[in-house]
């Protein structure tokens, strides 16, 4: 068992560990912060209750330094980061990201109908943080109309072309429709 | 020493006329009226009579800034240019043409605030003003030269640092169309035809003096960090339009477009605009690039840098070298401007080969910018092209041009967007050559009265965004509802108003958007989604006043109201909350005159109500509501035919306008049934004596 030192130490460690992942824009898993201490030697090797003790490091260092938070993806795995670099809706992006591609690209479809209200922009998903191929976003797009739990994805195609997703949760058609439009023409021609 | 700081002190006369130079006291005559549009207004109210018309000899053109030009206030280079206005249709109005660059500072420097420009000059002239000395000098050489030399030419006189506002071919030749540019490409639109009139080619300024601040040196300093730590991109744009590391919200409608991999392609060596965290203020200038906003992704690797005005770090004209158009079609590869001025070229075409954003747009854009910004040509924002497409789509040019000069164009290239037609079109409208571009020169409502045209079809039609009185809208009703609605009935030409637009198109989302509008305005509801328009209340009429009246603010103390107002930031910690008071925080340190917001505002209120009693005494009717301020029917239509305050519109309803007009009146202190300002209200903002004049000519409420 460690001593309350140790633990210190091991707990300021671990919080410098999520704030360096985080200035360089990305999130860590427990695996890797784990995996980082036992590079360290600040964990002993793989033990029955070498889990359980980090844990509860973990649970220290995120008590002790209140910039960290922990967010949970739909597996319910962990990622750690640091608000003081990353916003809780970069964090978000992220998290969805370490999912699948469909699920971040309904998300922030969601996300973004509901909270401003506005469509995406499809090739907006080759763009940093989301990095998508042309291919992968290709592929997404017909497994957004195939699977379930995608049906309120819907699209609009502008005036010159552009593809636009909304969430029919949050927007109605000509609503979203008549967004893309401003958006892509509208607000051109409107300087 | 003044008592007052920020002011120079002087108004400049020239008299073109006898060659006569004289100097006014401005806090004597002008204070109450700041600078700027203020003091235009008060010119064109003392001095120039009713029934004058724009060219003629007793015009007055009145160049004025503010008591913050020329300050370290951010966003402090507009130079307001009223005079009464050429494409005003059907008789000329007061109006303002408003322009960046050095010029307002320059002006300041050299110890002015205002040029009261009047009467006409035998010969052409330009004015040289070096500090104390102004000399009317001869033009003759530069007369038929477009801005560029013309530019070059008083540079070489007075040296790289002097500001040179010049006119173009265009102007030279009366077109109602027309520019006066300073530094290259900061124009002010509609007065280029005014300065010909009066045989000005141009007016050159140097000064070598600075401008006072009366204030604690400390404050001031404090007052102008905490103003850059609020600015966001062009437009007030508070948020990125992609996710970054540190902002809470991105929207893709914003105009900070800085991000990690997206890089000022041209410049040497080229610059990755990179994460622009908002309390990094040395980096304030890499958000904003307005071609690739405007022109698409490709845009980027043409950019070579950002450039502005005095003391603006936003910096939203866009340098581009596009080295193509040097080979193709023998033009300079380098360009810049920002807005309607970029897209000037492009917006006459109705498709290229490559689609909108494709590199034929852009090179189009380039040939716009070579031409118009050298002679001197105005779009009107945008109505120029608007009106250009439906008079060929239309067959309109075929019926009232004669066809041997119909054939003179090449339409063949003009439909396949063939940017080269632009070198057949534009040259003849800045030289009036033959019907077709005497027609499009005089503005749109000479050109539809010239041939025949019901005002009543620009009216209806959806795709002209033609407002009244020969000029469109302005950031409307697809910006803010009810409230874009009342703004653009207001003026003499398009509105020019930003506070409301750059408020609702800040990026914020709707809920904080509509907490930052119940701490301005007295509710949420003050504001609605973009097209999920609600019907009218009170708040959106306090939107509406306070809009104009920050306008006309920032018109009179040159601050940028295309860059302000800034009441919503970038910063988390503030709760995205800008400063209501930023206006009188800097005008009560920089003159020494302490006044509070509210105080500062009545004097807007003061400056506007003048604009009002103008337009009033020269269109010779108090009937404003329904001989002025008036809304066209497209307003009130849908391409869908979906109804008013649906989402996914943004049709108006008929009533509820005219109960948006009533709640504005009333917010104003106006007669609701004429729409004209009481004696009371005349009376409460010290402008009794206007009062009385309207009176005795039966022009009062």
């Amino acid at each position: 068992m460690a001593t309350v030192e140790e633990q210190k130490e091991t707990s300021a460690t671990i919080a410098e560990i999520i704030s360096d992942r985080s200035k360089a824009g990305r999130l860590i898993q427990y695996d890797e912060i784990l995996a980082q201490l036992r590079e360290r030697r600040l964990l002993d090797p793989p033990e029955d209750d070498t889990e359980k003790d980090f844990e509860a490091l973990i649970e220290f260092a995120l008590h002790g330094n209140k910039d960290l938070r922990e967010i949970r993806g739909r597996a319910g795995v962990p990622f750690y980061y640091s608000a003081e670099s990353l916003t809780e809706t970069y964090a978000d992006i992220l998290c969805w990201k370490a999912d699948n591609p469909l699920w971040l690209i309904a998300q922030v479809v969601r996300d973004n109908s509901q909270r401003y209200p506005l469509p995406v922009l499809t090739d907006s998903f080759r763009e940093p943080p989301f990095e998508l191929t042309e291919e992968e976003i290709a592929e997404c797009l017909k497994g957004l109309t195939e699977e379930a739990e995608y049906q309120d994805i819907a699209q609009t195609i502008t005036s010159i072309g552009t593809r636009f997703l909304y969430s029919t949760r949050h927007l109605d058609h000509d609503h979203a429709s008549m967004l893309a439009e401003w958006l892509d023409v509208g607000q051109m021609n409107n300087p | 020493m003044s008592k007052y700081g920020g002011w120079a002190g002087k108004v400049l006369r020239v008299d073109l006329s006898t060659g006569r130079t004289s100097t006014e006291d401005t806090i004597e005559k002008y204070k109450d009226y700041l600078g700027g549009t203020g003091i235009g207004y008060k010119v064109i109210w003392d001095e120039v009579p009713a029934g004058t018309g724009a060219f003629d000899t007793a015009n007055k053109i009145i160049f004025a800034v503010g008591p913050l030009a020329g300050t370290g206030a951010p966003c402090n280079g507009r130079t307001a240019i009223t005079t009464l206005w050429p494409t005003c249709w059907p008789r000329p109005l007061v109006a303002s043409g408003h322009m960046g660059g050095n010029f307002a500072a320059e002006l300041k420097y050299a110890g002015y605030d205002a040029i009261v420009i009047e009467g006409k000059a035998d010969r052409p002239v330009w004015l040289s003003i070096v500090d104390s000395k102004v000399e009317i000098k001869d033009a003759r050489q530069l007369w038929g030269q477009g801005i560029r030399r013309t530019t070059v030419e008083i540079n070489q006189q007075l040296g790289s640092e002097a500001s040179v506002a010049a006119i173009g071919q265009a102007g030279e030749n009366l077109v109602p169309m027309s520019v006066v540019i300073n530094s290259y490409s900061h124009s002010a639109g509609g007065v280029g035809g005014v300065m010909g009139s009066k045989n000005l080619k141009a007016i050159g300024v140097r000064g070598t003096g600075s401008v006072r601040i009366a204030g604690n040196k400390a404050e001031w300093e404090k007052v102008i960090k905490m103003h850059l730590s609020l600015l966001g991109a062009n437009n007030q744009h508070v948020v990125p339009n992609s996710p970054q590391p540190w902002a809470e919200y991105y929207n893709a409608g914003s105009r900070w477009v800085a991000a990690p991999g997206r890089r000022w392609g041209a410049a040497d060596p080229n610059i990755d605009t990179g994460i622009c965290e908002p309390h990094n203020l040395n980096k304030i200038a890499y958000r904003t690039n307005n071609a690739a906003f405007f022109l698409g992704e490709r845009a980027w690797q043409y950019t070579i840098r950002g450039n502005g005005c005095t003391a603006c770090p936003i910096r939203c004209h866009t340098m581009l070298r596009v080295p193509a158009v040097a080979a193709k079609y023998g033009i300079r590869e380098t360009g810049q401007n920002t807005c309607a001025g970029m897209v000037l070229g492009r917006a006459f075409f109705k498709k290229f080969p490559d689609g909108p954003k494709g590199q034929t747009a852009i090179e189009a854009c380039m040939i716009g910018m070579h031409l118009a910004d050298d002679l001197g040509i105005w779009e009107n924002y945008g109505q120029l092209q608007r009106d250009f497409q439906a008079l060929y789509y239309n067959g309109i040019f075929g019926h009232k041009v004669e066809q041997k000069e119909f054939k003179s164009y090449s339409w063949d290239k003009y439909e396949q967007g063939d940017p080269a037609f632009l070198f057949e079109l534009l040259p003849r409208i800045a030289h009036k050559e033959g019907e077709l571009a005497t027609a499009l020169e005089l503005g749109t409502g000479y050109l539809l009265e010239r041939w025949n045209i019901p005002e009543q079809e620009w009216l209806e039609n959806p795709n002209l965004l033609y407002w009244k009185l020969g000029h469109p809208k302005h950031h409307a009703n697809e910006d803010a509802g009810q409230c874009g609605v009342i703004i653009n009935t207001q003026y003499n030409r398009d509105a020019q108003c930003h506070s409301h637009s750059n408020f609702t198109r800040n990026g914020l989302p709707i809920d904080i958007q509509k907490r930052l509008a119940t701490e301005l305005w007295g509710s949420p509801d003050a504001v609605d989604a973009v097209m999920a328009f609600a019907p009218m209340n009170v708040y959106k009429a306090r939107m509406a006043k306070w809009s104009l009246l920050r306008k006309e603010l920032h018109d009179s103390l040159s601050l940028c109201n295309w860059m302000g107002p800034w009441v919503a930031s970038p910063l988390r910690e503030r709760e995205y909350r800008g400063e209501d008071s930023i206006e009188s925080l800097l005008y009560s340190l920089a003159t020494g005159d302490r006044k509070s917001r509210r105080e500062l505002d009545q004097v807007a209120e003061r400056i506007f109500l003048l604009n009002r009693a103008l337009t009033i005494r020269d269109m010779g009717t108090k009937d404003m509501r329904t001989k002025h301020d008036t809304v066209p029917d497209w307003v009130f239509a849908d391409p869908k035919d979906n109804a008013a305050f649906g989402k996914g519109t943004i049709r108006m309803d008929r009533d509820d306008i005219k109960l948006a007009m009533d709640m504005y009146y009333e917010e104003m202190g106006w007669d609701k049934k004429t729409g004209s300002p009481t004696r009371e209200a005349y009376q409460r903002l010290g402008l009794g004596d206007v009062a009385d004049i309207l009176s005795k000519q039966g022009l009062l409420a």
